[in-house]
């Protein structure tokens, strides 16, 4: 396990959690216009979305630390027909550019409501083939381990599951922030904040528990496989490297069911802010550690058909 | 250049695992530490079972050498993002390093461990079938330097009239992923596609 390596795991870590966290905000944004003010969800949802654009640059620095030759990063494109890779370079540009767009629009408040709609509509589907073209990537005949419908299950609920975590992130440090601020009326964005969290959690839950069954069949499948890789594969998991896999599980399940848990019994108004801060804080990064484990399994334990 | 796929013959039978091939190609290409362009794989097998008083003997071993196949379906010039590899249309398949971003996506694509990183240069090297002697009308140096003239080289098609179309023996992986341009020649004891009697013995060379 090289250090070019670990540039491929912060990448598509940090690749899937930029999508994540653009798909659920616009669905927070959704379903929170409809009970309260567009301008109060807005003064939540828009620093959550100038937040997306500097993670994923990051990733896309990290992804160059896996090159050899990273000077020639630019020819990436060059085989776009054929190439997993190619196609994922090319969805992951074009979701950065128009989710560039729509943030300057929602900055400058540039168009219509229907129109940023359209333009974040778009940034979406192209975020969802970014990830898309990113589990295809690994699904090659010869790697038995990546080659099953695991890995786009499992990428996607990465990228749902960091997404939803950071986004509670965002909106407790937001809230913090408008707090401070003079003049303004806080008890409507307590309320906002307070169903968006519960909203949030459910989902994190919802999605854990998905992955922690599509990990657990993953090794199931691949002992029973065909191939001595797939079996090699299973073995490494949870041999060499069964106590990374089960802190992976654990953290996962701490991180995203019992703070998820807490989060969803306190309430803005009851609790500390300091107390909402550890929690959401603390769920988000036992998650994000969870993740970053499981893809960092993800390539030490896969054995490839070769010689 | 010819437009048939170039192939490679290995005759198992005849072949003694002396790894002159795999010295021969070092050589020629100046590899470093830890490229080998042709690596020889030895299988190792059987055991030693009681019949009556006695003890018979199963124990097998042969050799298989293996470099870039130069795949009909070449998986690696799929995979590769900046089209850096190509296939001649002698069926060769070259790395162009000026496109080479050193991704080593090919790496993963590949059957055989063809494909590797030159930490020297950033970039994917391969065997390139010594396409400078091909153009001279030489042999390749593996082929040349065999002492048991167990390998051989030409077109495919020539090759299968010759020596019939066996594409794998264990432990290679299934031909069908790639189609790779060899032919083996049977070794009395090789193992077929897919078996598992024996295991690598010399896994940490190769």
């Amino acid at each position: 396990m090289g250090l070019h390596d670990w540039s491929l795991i912060i990448f598509t870590i940090l690749g899937q959690m930029s999508v994540g966290v653009f798909l659920i905000l616009g669905i927070v944004h959704t379903v929170a216009v409809r009970r309260h003010p567009v301008e109060e969800v807005e003064r939540l949802t828009d620093r959550a979305l100038f937040a997306i654009g500097p993670v994923l640059i990051l990733g896309f620095i990290a992804s160059l630390g896996h090159l050899g030759s990273p000077v020639n990063a630019y020819l990436s494109l060059l085989n776009v027909a054929e190439s997993w890779l190619s196609r994922e370079i090319l969805f992951g540009t074009l979701f950065a550019a128009a989710g560039a767009l729509f943030a300057l629009m929602q900055w400058r408040k540039i168009g219509s409501f229907a129109v940023r709609r359209i333009v974040a509509l778009v940034a979406a589907t192209l975020g969802i083939a970014f990830v898309v073209a990113m589990a295809l990537i690994y699904m090659l005949p010869l790697q038995p381990a990546w080659n099953l419908w695991v890995t786009p299950l499992t990428f996607i609920v990465t990228s749902l599951l960091t997404g939803a975590l950071a986004i509670g992130v965002a909106f407790v440090a937001s809230y913090a922030y408008e707090r401070k601020r003079e003049g303004a009326d806080h008890a409507a964005l307590a309320s906002l904040l307070h169903d968006a969290l519960r909203g949030l959690v459910t989902a994190a839950v919802i999605l854990v528990g998905i992955q922690l069954v599509a990990v657990s069949l993953h090794v199931a499948v691949l002992s029973a496989g065909e191939t001595t890789a797939a079996v090699d594969s299973a073995a490494a998991l949870t041999g060499d490297y069964g106590v990374v896999f089960a802190l992976r599980l654990t953290l996962a399940f701490v991180g995203a069911a019992i703070f998820g848990f807490l989060i969803y019994r306190s309430t803005i108004w009851a609790t500390s802010q300091r107390t909402i801060g550890t929690l959401v804080g603390g769920a988000f990064g036992l998650v994000l550690v969870s993740e970053v484990l499981g893809r960092y399994l993800f390539y030490a334990a896969s054995v490839p058909i070769t010689i | 250049m010819s437009d048939q796929q170039m192939a490679f013959y290995i005759d198992l039978a005849a072949c003694s695992g002396c790894k002159a091939c795999q010295i021969a190609c070092k050589d020629k290409n100046d590899l470093d530490v830890g490229n080998m362009w042709r690596r020889v794989v030895e299988y190792v097998g059987g055991d030693w079972t009681r019949s009556g008083d006695a003890w018979v003997s199963t124990v097998y071993a042969y050799s298989v050498t293996v470099s870039c196949l130069h795949c009909q379906d070449a998986p690696c010039a799929e995979a590769c993002p900046s089209a850096a590899i190509v296939k001649r249309d002698d069926g060769v398949v070259l790395i162009e390093e000026d496109r080479c971003i050193g991704c080593r996506y090919c790496e993963w694509a590949c059957p055989y461990g063809a494909l590797q990183f030159d930490d020297a240069t950033g970039k994917m090297t391969k065997c390139d079938f010594c396409a400078d002697y091909l153009a001279d009308g030489k042999e390749p140096a593996c082929v040349a330097s065999c002492p048991m003239r167990a390998m051989d080289y030409g077109p495919l098609d020539e090759l299968r009239d010759r020596y019939g179309d066996l594409a794998a023996v264990a432990p290679l992986p299934d031909p069908s992923i790639s189609r790779p341009a060899v032919v083996f020649g049977p070794h009395p004891d090789s193992r077929a596609l897919g078996s598992t009697s024996g295991r690598i013995g010399n896994l940490e060379e190769v």
